[in-house]
């Protein structure tokens, strides 16, 4: 036998296929299935939601919270100004819900309504709003989630979403890394989404309990600087709430579309005022 | 979003620095496969030509070490989901086969025949396949000199 040396034409044994356009046919082709599961699940959680009532979820989140320490002591007196607000606004949604309001020490301007009926008022809110009016706002706006169930609706989805994205690329990968963008883009359109329903309905809150809307946008307007901070044009889709500016946009329009009136505000109660 | 865009940078960088390192290594390995293309070598553990006398016969090896680039390993996971060709992974392989077959021939210069050819592949990330992804390829022989 002679031994004739010759090497192979073609490499049979890797493909020739274009990598990149395989990886934007994967990943567009998982963003969209994944997108359209999470809005499927989307509605489970809002029938879960449904079933859950007020003293239920007061009694499921009993032993969840922050830990004492981040907490204002309880005999804060502004705590109890705070508490009585929400209790006399509370009247206006027609809705009882335990609700008990919890003082936390931050320098954040910001108010969360959290499950198991609490809301968490940060210190810096007070030196932000200038009235007892646009204080009232901020609350009435937490009242109306807690009358929507958003803050059970958003947690319910968390939970739904990022258990969904872990199952299919394995909790921790860098994979999952790639799926944050489609879980952050679903959960923030849809918090936007309440976020406005919410403010229409505090709109409603203030009109009932003021007998005017004077004040509603004093918050978001403190809070406009901050949005130029973000300055960045895709952070808006992944933002869990609506810019201030389109905020106080939709505000006002909703208030003349309610034909309601702006007033006189009233001073913030003394004992709230920052300046004391 | 700074998580986001720190990703796009490393897929990027895996693939343009991944392609160039790919592109390298095959034109290296297709000069030297043609220049050792002369040294018959074979899998079978007889001699290919047994008509002369051997002077000397000794075991020879060669061996290669490849990674994979963050913009295949990526490419790779998301291709696990759906199942099929992990066309990401072929040049890996390919290429550590080739090299450590290359590297063996390289390490007997002047033998006749290389015969009793085996490859053999390790994964040496095996439990943390989540860091790295690297593969072993060993190529061994039996190199033959025979008397002139």
């Amino acid at each position: 036998m002679k031994y004739k040396p010759s090497l192979p034409e073609d490499n049979d044994n890797v493909s020739h296929d274009q990598p990149v356009r395989e990886f934007v046919l994967l990943f567009s082709g998982i963003t969209i299935f994944l997108l359209l599961v999470f809005w499927i699940l989307g509605l489970f959680v809002d029938r879960a939601v449904d079933y859950i009532s007020p003293e239920m979820e007061a009694m499921m989140f009993s032993s969840v919270g922050a830990s004492a320490s981040e907490l204002e002591d309880g005999s804060d007196p502004r705590q109890a100004e705070l508490q009585n607000m929400v209790d006399a606004l509370q009247e206006c949604t027609h809705l009882a819900y335990p609700l008990k309001v919890h003082l936390v020490d931050s320098d954040d301007a910001n108010a969360m309504a959290l499950p198991g009926g609490r809301i968490f008022v940060l210190n810096g809110l007070l030196d932000n709003v200038m009235s007892e009016n646009g204080l009232s706002f901020v609350l009435a706006h937490e009242l109306a989630h807690f009358k929507n169930r958003d803050h059970l609706r958003g947690m319910g989805r968390g939970i739904v979403f990022s258990t969904v994205a872990a199952l299919m690329t394995g909790a921790g990968s860098n994979l999952t890394q790639l799926f944050t963008p489609t879980v952050g883009f679903s959960q923030a359109q849809y918090s936007q989404e309440r976020e406005s329903l919410a403010d229409q309905q505090a709109l409603q809150i203030l009109g009932c309990y003021y007998g005017h809307v004077g004040g509603a946008t004093e918050f978001f307007e403190a809070m406009k600087p901050d949005d130029k901070k973000r300055g960045n044009v895709l952070a808006h889709y992944f933002a869990s709430h609506p810019e201030a500016v389109q905020r106080i946009n939709n505000l006002h329009e909703m208030a003349s579309t309610l034909n309601l009136a702006i007033g006189e505000v009233r001073p913030l109660p003394a004992i709230l005022d920052a300046q004391e | 979003m700074e998580q986001l865009i720190i990703f796009a940078i490393l897929l990027s960088l895996g693939y343009f620095f991944g392609r160039h390192a790919e592109k390298r290594h095959y034109k290296s390995i297709l000069k030297r496969e043609k220049h050792l293309v002369q040294l018959p070598t074979s899998a079978s553990k007889y001699l290919l030509d047994d008509g002369r006398r051997i002077k000397r016969a000794h075991l020879v090896n060669g061996s290669m070490v490849v990674s994979v680039d963050y913009f295949k390993r990526i490419l790779a996971s998301l291709r696990n989901i759906f199942g099929g060709n992990v066309q990401s992974y072929e040049t890996l392989i390919d290429r550590a086969r080739r090299e450590a077959v290359l590297r063996m021939k390289e390490s007997c210069p002047g033998a006749d025949q290389v015969i009793n050819l085996r490859l053999e592949t390790s994964s040496i990330t095996k439990g943390r396949g989540k860091q790295i992804g690297s593969v072993e390829v060993l190529a061994y022989g039996t190199a033959v000199y025979f008397y002139k």
